[in-house]
């Protein structure tokens, strides 16, 4: 009986969507437009690091040096996170972009350990890669409830600490196993927003997409169902620049078969470029 | 041959019935296009309340909207009596892209039925836990409307539809994308609140009894009263003003923790005014503590005049940090679970903190807006009272 009620819990593959890959194709041209022009693009990242009792910016012995930028620092004071430099004093808002002579800073993460992360004025000539979009690799179903109710801090795409809530698991039948997937709800910041998000590994990793994992996020469905599609599955931004901390695996998390869907190992400008094994 | 090939161009004038399509279900709104002699012009509507679009551009076929308060805009295909296209809003983690689409005309008015109309009582269970919220729905000028409420404050104007004994309400303002959907089961409502794409919180709602559902605003911020309520912040002329300065010794203060971003706090701006010219005479002074957006002080003391100007503030405005609710605790360190913009510190005639009041009901919430003005003016009157 147990098996039975799981099998009729897991995930079946998506059906009848035929606007799915219309969607999948503006959002993939959407994002890499992003990638390439945003001034927070993971691109055009330098560095990111936990801000702590401060980070000096700018010369070639600072923690971050910045080519023509003077002295600064980001450092907590009275009302939240402050940037002082010559001419400058003034404090960061949370998640808001700040300019700092050709170069973005923004502040980002629970209060007391709050990250820096600075983009340069270039972006680098990547482009993301994806997997032709693959009907097979859709599925509708349920999601089943968690073991244990509660959060967890973990990392975002964005290597920002996020207090993520256990969401339950939903399981998909790929490569001949079942697999159990831990679904969390991670917060986005400001507002009632949220997103159901699975961090994932699989037969692909270290050969055709990024080593530590990809995201896919599970999107709800008509009648209390869920959509999961691994056409969508993303690289988290470690993928893009070393400058970023990648989020560590979600136990269990991982399917014994290649997830040969959704983006890819980015090629860079010259062509494709694949990790070895 | 070349004139012949040319088409009318399309004219998007006129009234727009709107759709923002949520993975979850569709949020109606309304856009107001109109053309004078300086050019293009729009508005944003959740039935009776409007905000103005900051442009609305036409090249070709392609129409692009702009709400400049929150980096966003509606980009659309004018074809005929249809507009197809995305709203977006760029994010740190990517593009945030909802699909949008509109046709001619004006959405239906559709009243609220009696079983509706009133004050619920409402749960909603998402995976950080369940909390409480009430929802208020009336009849309007352009039938169901009403708003939401939770512990810190409303949600804004929220305008709704019928549908047999299903309903939605919504509010969307280039920021905020909230779409509340339920229906009657019985005697108790059942539905999704979407927020964005597609985050979706079930909730559950009985008719209030009148008891208590939320925490009394007056109950979520706490305060050290021990010793007198000291604040020391420059103006926006960049002089100190500090709780020991001699204008507010022995006077009854409302301190009021705002941002020129919050429109809640658009809503309140207007009544701290008329409780100033009222009650000033008698030894009320008012101190509004701006958290501001950019944390840059001559950008922020911009928007702050501007605000100043817009309700004609006659009292001070101090700039006192970024919108962070964190950061604005860490200044006011005498304040304990500070949870929102507004929060009203009442401070008697001895300088020590006698109330805090976290949000404010604006005129969205009707009686209670009303009734909230009243509470505090009768809680000045009470501190004017005491001796000092």
């Amino acid at each position: 009986m147990r098996v039975a009620a799981i099998m009729s819990l897991a995930l079946a593959a998506a059906t009848g969507r035929a606007s799915a890959q219309g969607e999948i194709a503006r959002e993939r041209a959407d994002f890499v437009r992003w990638l390439a022009a945003a001034p927070t693009s993971p691109l055009a990242t330098v560095a990111q690091q936990p801000i702590g009792r401060g980070v000096r910016l700018g010369p070639a012995d600072a923690d971050i040096p910045l080519a023509g930028v003077p002295a600064h620092i980001v450092a907590p004071r009275s009302g939240g996170i402050g940037l002082e430099g010559p001419g400058v004093s003034r404090l960061m808002p949370r998640g808001l972009p700040v300019r700092l002579r050709g170069y973005t800073l923004t502040v980002d993460g629970p209060a007391g350990r709050e990250v820096l992360t600075v983009f340069g004025p270039r972006h680098a000539a990547k482009q993301p890669a994806y997997y032709p979009a693959t009907p097979g690799f859709a599925f509708v179903g349920r999601l089943l409830p968690p073991e244990h109710r509660g959060t967890v801090r973990l990392l975002g795409v964005d290597g920002i600490e996020v207090e993520a809530a256990e969401a339950g698991s939903v399981i998909v039948s790929m490569g001949g196993a079942r697999t159990r997937l831990r679904v969390r709800r991670l917060p986005s910041p400001g507002g009632e927003e949220s997103e159901l998000e699975i961090f994932f590994r699989d037969g692909t990793n270290g050969r055709t997409t990024y080593p530590a994992g990809r995201f896919v996020s599970l999107v709800p469905a008509p009648r209390g169902r869920y959509r999961l599609d691994f056409n969508r599955a993303r690289n988290p931004f470690c993928a893009y620049s070393s400058a970023y901390a990648c989020p560590a695996p979600w136990q269990g998390n991982t399917i014994p078969a290649a997830v040969t869907a959704g983006e890819r190992y980015h090629a860079d400008s010259a062509g494709a470029s694949e990790l070895a094994p | 041959m070349l004139l012949a090939g040319l088409a009318a161009a399309p004219a998007p004038e006129g009234p727009w019935r709107a759709v923002l399509d949520l993975e979850g279900g569709m949020l109606p709104f309304t856009l107001e296009l109109a053309r004078g002699s300086h050019g293009r012009s729009g508005r944003l509507c959740n039935g009776t309340r409007c905000e103005p679009l900051s442009t609305v551009e036409l090249h070709g076929d392609s129409l692009t909207l702009g709400i400049a308060d929150y980096a966003a805009t509606i980009t659309a295909r004018l074809a005929g009596d249809s507009l197809t296209g995305t709203f977006r809003n760029v994010g740190n983690r990517g593009p945030r892209v909802i699909p949008f689409r509109a046709g001619r005309g004006r959405w239906p008015v559709t009243p609220a039925p009696a079983w509706l109309v009133g004050r619920w009582d409402a749960t909603f269970f998402s995976d950080f836990g369940s909390s409480p919220r009430v929802f208020e729905f009336r009849n309007g000028a352009q039938g169901l409307e009403g708003t939401m409420i939770s512990n810190t404050g409303d949600y804004g104007h929220f305008a709704g539809r019928m549908a047999g004994d299903s309903f939605t309400l919504a509010h969307f303002d280039g920021s905020f994308v909230y779409l509340l959907a339920g229906a009657c089961h019985g005697d108790t409502l059942r539905g999704v609140f979407h927020a964005g794409l597609r985050t979706e919180t079930p909730w559950i709602a009985l008719r209030s009894t009148g008891a208590p559902h939320l925490k009394r605003p007056t109950e979520i911020t706490g305060a050290d009263t021990s010793a007198p309520f000291r604040f020391a912040f420059p103006d926006l002329d960049g002089r100190m003003v500090t709780a020991r300065d001699p204008r507010f010794r022995g006077k009854v203060v409302l301190v009021d923790i705002f941002g020129s971003w919050c429109p809640t706090c658009h809503d309140q701006a207007p009544v701290l005014v008329d409780l100033y010219r009222k009650y000033h005479s008698r030894g009320l002074e008012i101190v509004g503590l701006a958290y501001e957006v950019t944390g840059d002080s001559a950008v922020d003391a911009r928007q702050v005049r501007r605000y100043r100007d817009k309700f004609h503030i006659p009292f001070p405005l101090l700039l006192a940090g970024i919108n962070d609710v964190d950061a604005a605790q860490a200044t006011l360190p005498q304040l304990h679970g500070f949870t929102s913009f507004p929060t009203t510190v009442f401070v008697g005639r001895d300088g020590r903190v006698r109330l805090v009041h976290a949000g404010f009901y604006g005129p969205a919430m009707g009686a209670q807006h009303a009734r909230l003005v009243k509470e505090f003016a009768r809680e000045i009157e009470r501190l004017l009272a005491e001796k000092g």
